[in-house]
């Protein structure tokens, strides 16, 4: 199968995959010789999700689209696992959920090196496994899905050129920054900024706010003391963006400045955007929907690709009632 | 050495980190935003979440205890009263009332493990620190509790931020003070009074000082380690509801690890770990130095390494001034 056809097939929707169902019960699935009657309503496929930490809004919400898109699909069972920010327990969970004879398993990792072998062994013992946003060492899984955040930073920046003319005063809230996203986040942006190209752009304030909103404002509060004037402020995350609206709003100057984020949660940053304090947001997609939909591929037999990298949306006030605008 | 007898008293030694951090700010003004008011109006409303939570950890602390649960309970009540103002749209007085008593329900289920069956502050609170945190999650569905509220028929809308949230995040005297700080003073002013007015004050220090030779003097420990308890959860609930306001939202994961920074707060004002010995004003001196310290260390745009380096530095350099000190006293 040619790649462009197979990233068609992933991001294919619920519709056309509903089509496949039927050859899901005929065609000979990964183990389907075990159970025969498997991927039927009265025996759905057994998945089990293993999320890494379910404190962070964005993982809750990943687990809501896994939880969604399996709920159209009464031929799938999802069981769901929380390791609580731990990767040894995540391991554990991983082996409990082999043992419990699932069908497939979808992870969204802690971290890569320990839990690549408990992924090596469930994928050596026939389970397909999806990989989802943070990936694993090697090449024992079957299929990674994840968005970029280099790429997904760089159409921030380059919306904020855009937005400001080519000229202005920047502040960057950074998420932490030893952290891989927050790192990304920040070199996508500064890429997007070409701030050789655009000599009247600066970024006069950064600093890391440690992806916590309070952090945030406190932050914003200190940058709005030491600038007189401040025509954009970018955050790696919006409750950050959402922090810097708050101290700016509280020192009368919010009408001053732009304000952009990232993540687009439907209830989070696309509402702020709804609501006019924020000015952008990027998703930042969770995968949720596209590993069903993978994981139903596999299910019925079919090949996918080993990697999917996903795009970004982008919601500005003027298209947020239309769902915003895709980039792929 | 009579010049410097004032460096005997507790409230001369923990003012000495205090003036060091203010002589660093003088000199680091970063163009002169040290100097400003708005400045120390900022700094005076960020130290204000962790110095109510510092106030109920001073009570605490006094009776030889610690309350770890303190950020945990405050997220339970930053949800509560956004779920309780802004989807169910209730009123400012009752949502305000109803989180008071389920933050001191909850200071007081510690209070009372720990006074009836005697297990260790630390090992009691650290389970209430947990469990709190998985009933502001439960309470909240794991998402923030925002004024973006889904109606019976499946419908959402935006509702307006409640009267009490505007309040709380307002400035008042001319702008130049913000609310949830009077709310600090507040506290502090009632943790004041009942630790040096209220007979239960003497019995705090006396149940800090020495257990035993409190009981047998006839101090109703067990309803005196109850009600610092109480105190602590109702003090964590009035910060939480400050928390969701400033926030705008309820975020069932607000308050990790505050129950340190509180800690912190009351142990740089030279109240002692070990009970018996302290006071409020400490505190407050306490709570300036740390926030203050942010603060510059904030406008100066210090890399994160170099400000969790710098604040450590500071906690030791302010705990090593009070030891040789307090050997002589």
């Amino acid at each position: 199968m040619h790649a462009p056809t197979q990233a068609a097939l992933v991001t294919g929707c619920a519709l056309a995959l509903g089509a496949c169902k039927p050859s899901a019960k005929s065609d000979a699935a990964p183990s389907a010789s075990a159970s025969a009657q498997r991927g039927t309503a009265q025996s759905p496929w057994l998945i089990g999700m293993s999320q890494c930490n379910l404190g962070e809004p964005w993982r809750v919400q990943m687990n809501q689209d896994v939880k969604l898109a399996a709920e159209k699909h009464p031929n799938l069972k999802v069981v769901f696992k929380d390791a609580q920010n731990d990767s040894l327990r995540q391991r554990a969970q991983v082996e409990e959920l082999v043992a419990q004879k699932i069908d497939l398993l979808i992870i969204s990792p802690k971290e890569a090196a320990p839990l690549t072998q408990p992924v090596a062994e469930a994928h050596r013992k026939k389970i397909p496994v999806i990989v989802l946003d943070r990936g694993v060492q090697g090449d024992e899984f079957t299929t990674f899905i994840g968005a970029d955040n280099v790429k997904i930073g760089r159409e921030a920046g380059k919306w904020a050129v855009k937005a400001l003319g080519g000229k202005g005063l920047i502040v960057e809230l950074e998420g932490l920054m030893t952290s891989t996203p927050g790192q990304d986040r920040h070199k996508g942006f500064r890429e997007g900024l070409e701030l050789e190209k655009h000599p009247d752009l600066k970024v006069v304030f950064e600093a890391d706010m440690q992806w916590l909103e309070p952090n945030a404002r406190k932050e914003m509060e200190s940058a709005l003391t030491t600038q007189k004037k401040i025509d954009l402020v970018y955050a790696h995350n919006d409750p950050g963006a959402h922090g810097a609206y708050l101290a700016a709003k509280a020192a009368s100057r919010d009408k001053e400045m732009k304000l952009i984020g990232i993540d687009a949660l439907p209830h989070e940053g696309v509402e702020y955007v709804k609501q006019g304090i924020l000015d952008a947001t990027f998703l930042y997609p969770t995968g949720g929907v596209e590993a069903i939909d993978t994981a139903l591929d596999l299910l019925a037999g079919k090949s996918v690709p080993k990697k999917v990298v996903l795009g970004t949306r982008a919601f500005t006030k003027d298209n947020v009632s239309l769902g915003g605008e895709a980039i792929p | 050495m009579k010049a410097l007898a004032w460096l005997r008293t507790s409230s001369g030694r923990a003012l000495v980190p205090l003036a060091v951090v203010i002589l660093i700010g003088c000199l680091f003004h970063q163009n002169g935003a040290f100097f400003e008011w708005s400045t120390h109006r900022a700094l005076l409303r960020e130290i204000s979440v962790l110095g109510i939570l510092a106030c109920g950890m001073t009570l605490v602390i006094v009776t030889g205890g610690i309350d770890l649960s303190v950020g945990s309970v405050m997220a339970v009540a930053a949800v509560l009263v956004s779920l309780m103002t802004m989807p169910l749209g209730w009123g400012g007085l009752s949502a305000t009332a109803l989180v008071l008593m389920a933050g001191t329900a909850l200071g007081l289920a510690s209070g009372a493990l720990i006074a009836r069956f005697r297990v260790q502050p630390f090992i009691v609170t650290l389970a209430m620190m947990v469990f709190a945190r998985g009933l502001a999650k439960l309470l909240s569905g794991g998402k923030k509790v925002t004024n973006y509220v889904t109606l019976p028929d499946g419908s959402s809308s935006t509702v307006d931020l409640p009267a009490l949230f505007r309040a709380i995040d307002s400035k008042v005297l001319g702008d130049h003070v913000s609310v949830v700080t009077l709310i600090f003073a507040g506290c502090a002013l009632v943790t004041w009074v009942v630790l040096a007015r209220l007979t239960a004050g003497r019995y705090l220090y006396a149940v800090g000082g020495s257990y035993e030779a409190a009981r047998l003097s006839g101090v109703p420990v067990g309803r005196t380690v109850l009600l610092s308890y109480a105190l602590s959860g109702a003090f964590a609930a009035i910060a939480g509801i400050c928390q969701a306001a400033q926030e705008t939202h309820g975020d069932p994961e607000t308050g990790a690890g505050y129950e340190l920074d509180a800690i912190a707060m009351v142990v740089l004002g030279g109240t002692s770990l070990s009970g018996g010995r302290g006071g409020v004003g400490l505190t407050l001196v306490g709570a300036l130095t740390l926030g203050m310290l942010q603060k510059i260390l904030s406008l100066n745009a210090f890399s994160t390494e170099a400000r969790l380096m710098l604040t450590g530095g500071i906690l030791v350099f302010a705990v090593l001034f009070q030891r040789p000190w307090q050997s002589r006293a």
